[in-house]
């Protein structure tokens, strides 16, 4: 096999459909070894980027190259990107197994690779049954095993946790993370952040064709409201006082309870204990990557709902 | 899978699996894995193969032909190297020993009492001898064709367009088995017409003048029914200034190919006995009848291939589907992804549609003809009136093969179609009205038109099932009611071809350019 350095490299790309810009300007590259997340509202243009990386749609302007080349110059796609866009892209009639054979002999993999990818995907014993009647979840697995067939070190996943259930979706995200650690190129598309919370090691945030953030997910939350910690004690003013004086910033939320922004929980509790101030509970409160997303789609959400007004609610 | 913590910088590297190649033959393959691990497809294509059979079955049984008139014309002589013919006519000759030359004008050509035969005949021919079939070459003046040097039946060289109403010069030599003619307007200027050898001219010949008149074939074409009628016609020909140089004997008169005794079912003159006289170097004949090969109207091997014009549908939305449920569930993109050279894709797709259409069409046709053969036959359709076809025989295996191919055609334009369309319904509805429409719409439209959608159109390649031998100097009917289309089997097959194969570049262009 060629040499293959499995970064996938999107650099301006444009896209118009009729009227409408899909895609204005998107640059990012994706590197191996970890997973990594592209999330944007729907509309946003993921679903769109991801077919002209695949070369199924042809950008305006700009170039998707893996590997430092163009899809189109790929001689065994299968074996360099692994790709499912669309779970459900399956003849209904044709038997699972049978839909990943087609795709093994266009590349002359050996049969016996397909029985391995079922396995892989817990399909092991549905493959001798017609798409047509698998779950959702099913297809998601189908699709994915599609993506792994020719063992490829980059593989892009179009909204893969869709429709899963809890045991899918722990299942799913324990797997991209250990293709990511087999030193993979991993992109997971997806339209909620929260889906992607404890998988994805960098975000690329996308709205309206363009790249709004391309970061970690440990910078991401730093830039979000940083860490709080809860404090439940019945000595409230004595905690607030010593607190405040290391330089916390306190604030009462209740009867007894207070909320202490700045020092970590470990902190607080070394302070309150130096002290001797008691407290029943303490408790970290970490900002959620979608509380920071919200913060960075906010203005960007095409279809945004118009904010309910609380006097005519009720 | 291993769960070794590489560094996440070193990136992956397969070892499960040798890299392929991404040759054509893997495209098939995989095309031909799709269309086989769906199973209602195959029913298709096995409904592909029984509609074919049952119709083509169902024709054979039902088949009902009616002549009106003389069309029943009894067991044909035939002539030189087996080809069944018609060899009546009045003759007035005497016996030619060795080489010479006959030259006469034709004075007068009155041809038919009602209706004018465009290929009949009078002039001067020189023969084996008097009995039906026998050997000849025969220089003449048509009614419609001007002049003629024809031998041995199948043989047809033109002259001058000179019209039946002039007098006409004619000289015919022979010079052993080499017959040249000759003709002239005033008998003084002379053009040769062509020269033959014909091998049969051997010995002592018969040298004389002769007069032909074929029946006359009328047809009432009215909606879905057809009534053929065929009359006899006479004609008379005068000739003077008749000079034989080498000839020898007294002059007698005969109607070739008529049988003392007639039953009913002679192969004589249907017009009646020919008539002729000699006065004073001027000779008169009259008679009927012609000189030529015989030919079916019924084309027993089409009639009994018909199922495929229902079993195209079912190859059609078999070809359209091949490609169009890609489309329809988005499967096509994983195609596509896998094998990003989309035209080699669709190529590869219309060969493996192709071939197994082939493949199901030549079992329905096979199948069909030796099923529909022997009904036919039980329901009349019997020699001497209708040929005894074998399987063997080369026009019923082009037919019979050709229907294969036609199918085969089909089947990619469909996916051509298919492909361009990329809706089921719409590519479905497009072939439909390519193909069934103009099928049922050729024994309604008035006959000009109908002749021009055999040609024109994709239907062309239903010619290919035709067996029959036509000659361009037999008058004949060409009715799409029989089957007839008037290109021939090759050009009509051909036109389908053009067709496919424009149909399937033009959707490899779009799919090469256009998003997935």
């Amino acid at each position: 096999m060629d040499s293959i350095d499995g970064t996938v490299q999107v650099r301006g790309l444009r896209k118009r459909f009729g009227s409408v810009t899909a895609l204005d300007g998107l640059s990012f590259t994706v590197t191996p070894g970890q997973v990594t997340g592209f999330v944007g509202p729907n509309g946003a243009g993921k679903s769109t980027t991801m077919r002209i990386m695949l070369g199924l749609d042809s950008a305006d302007a700009g170039e998707a190259l893996i590997g430092g080349r163009a899809y189109h110059a790929l001689r065994t796609p299968l074996h360099e990107v692994g790709a499912m866009l669309d779970a459900s892209a399956v003849h209904p009639s044709r038997r699972g197994r049978d839909h990943l054979l087609w795709l093994a002999h266009s590349h002359r993999i050996p049969v016996r690779r397909v029985d391995e990818v079922l396995e892989q995907v817990g399909l092991a014993s549905a493959g001798r049954r017609r798409a047509g009647g698998y779950s959702l979840g099913m297809r998601q697995r189908l699709g994915i095993a599609s993506a792994l067939l020719g063992d490829p070190p980059v593989l892009l996943f179009d909204e893969p946790v869709n429709g899963l259930d809890p045991e899918g979706i722990r299942w799913i995200r324990g797997f991209l993370r250990s293709l990511a650690r087999e030193g993979r190129t991993v992109l997971v598309s997806s339209h909620l952040m929260s889906e992607l919370e404890d998988s994805a090691d960098h975000l690329v945030v996308v709205g309206r064709g363009r790249v709004i953030a391309d970061t970690s997910v440990r910078e991401l939350l730093a830039t979000a409201s940083g860490d709080r910690v809860s404090l439940r004690t019945d000595a409230r003013t004595e905690a607030m006082t010593v607190l405040a004086a290391a330089g916390a910033t306190v604030a009462s939320t209740g009867r007894d309870t207070l909320t202490v922004s700045g020092p970590s929980a470990e902190k607080v509790v070394q302070l309150l204990s130096g002290a001797g101030v008691p407290f029943s509970e303490i408790s970290a409160h970490r900002a959620t990557l979608e509380e920071a997303y919200m913060e960075l789609t906010g203005d960007v959400l095409e279809f945004a709902a118009a904010p309910v007004d609380e006097e005519d609610a009720r | 899978m291993t769960d070794t913590q590489t560094p996440p910088v070193t990136p992956y590297r397969s070892t499960a699996v040798p890299a392929g190649r991404d040759g054509f033959v893997q495209l098939l393959r995989a095309e031909w894995t799709k269309l086989r691990t769906v199973r209602r497809w195959g029913l298709t294509l096995l409904g592909a193969v029984l509609v074919t059979v049952l119709v083509s079955v169902f024709a054979a049984t039902s088949s009902k032909v009616q002549f009106a008139g003389g069309g029943d014309r009894g067991p044909e002589p035939t002539g030189p190297g087996g080809v069944r013919i018609v060899d009546s006519f009045r003759y007035a000759h005497q016996a030619l020993p060795g080489d010479g030359t006959i030259t006469v004008r034709l004075a007068e050509f009155r041809t038919g009492e009602g209706s004018t035969p465009e290929w009949g005949k009078a002039g001067v021919l020189i023969k084996k001898d008097a009995a039906p079939g026998a050997s000849y070459a025969a220089l003449m003046l048509t009614p419609g064709h001007g002049v003629r040097l024809q031998n041995d039946f199948v043989h047809d060289r033109a002259g001058s367009n000179s019209p039946a109403g002039e007098p006409r010069w004619l000289r015919l030599t022979r010079d052993g088995t080499t017959l040249t003619g000759y003709e002239s307007a005033d008998g003084k200027e002379w053009s040769e017409v062509g020269a033959v050898t014909v091998p049969g001219l051997t010995g002592t010949v018969q040298v004389g003048l002769f007069v032909a008149s074929p029946m006359v074939d009328t047809m009432d074409r009215q909606f879905g029914s057809v009534s053929v009628s065929s009359e006899p016609s006479r004609s008379t020909a005068v000739f003077d200034d008749v000079t034989v140089d080498g000839g020898s004997g007294d002059w007698r008169h005969t109607d070739v190919g008529e049988q003392p005794g007639g039953d009913g079912q002679s192969s004589g003159p249907v017009g009646g006995e020919g008539e002729s006289s000699e006065s004073g170097g001027r000779f008169t004949l009259t008679g009927s009848g012609d000189i030529a090969p015989a030919q079916y109207n019924t084309d027993l091997a089409a009639m009994s291939l018909s199922g495929t014009q229902l079993g195209l549908v079912l190859i059609a939305a078999l070809g359209v589907l091949f490609i169009t449920a890609e489309y329809r569930r988005g499967m096509i993109r994983t195609t596509f992804a896998a094998s990003p050279r989309r035209g080699r894709v669709l190529v590869a797709k219309a060969v493996v549609i192709g071939v197994t259409a082939f493949a199901a069409g030549l079992v329905a046709s096979v199948a069909s003809f030796l099923i529909a053969q022997p009904i036919l036959k039980a329901n009349g359709h019997k020699p001497p009136r209708f040929p005894e076809l074998q399987l063997t025989d080369g026009p019923v295996l082009r037919a019979v093969l050709g229907s294969a191919v036609l199918l085969a055609l089909i089947a990619v334009l469909a996916l051509g179609l298919g492909a361009l369309l990329r809706r089921t319904a719409g590519a479905v509805a497009t072939v439909v009205v390519l193909f069934v429409a103009p099928l049922v719409l050729v024994t309604t439209l008035p006959i000009g038109f109908a002749q021009f959608l055999q040609q024109f159109t994709p239907l062309a390649g239903f010619a290919v099932q035709e067996t029959l031998t036509r000659y361009d100097h037999v008058a004949t009917l060409c009715l799409p009611e029989e089957g007839c289309y008037p290109q021939g089997p090759w050009i009509g097959i051909g036109t389908l071809l053009l067709y496919a194969v424009a149909v399937l570049g033009l959707a490899v262009w779009r799919v090469r350019r256009r998003d997935v």
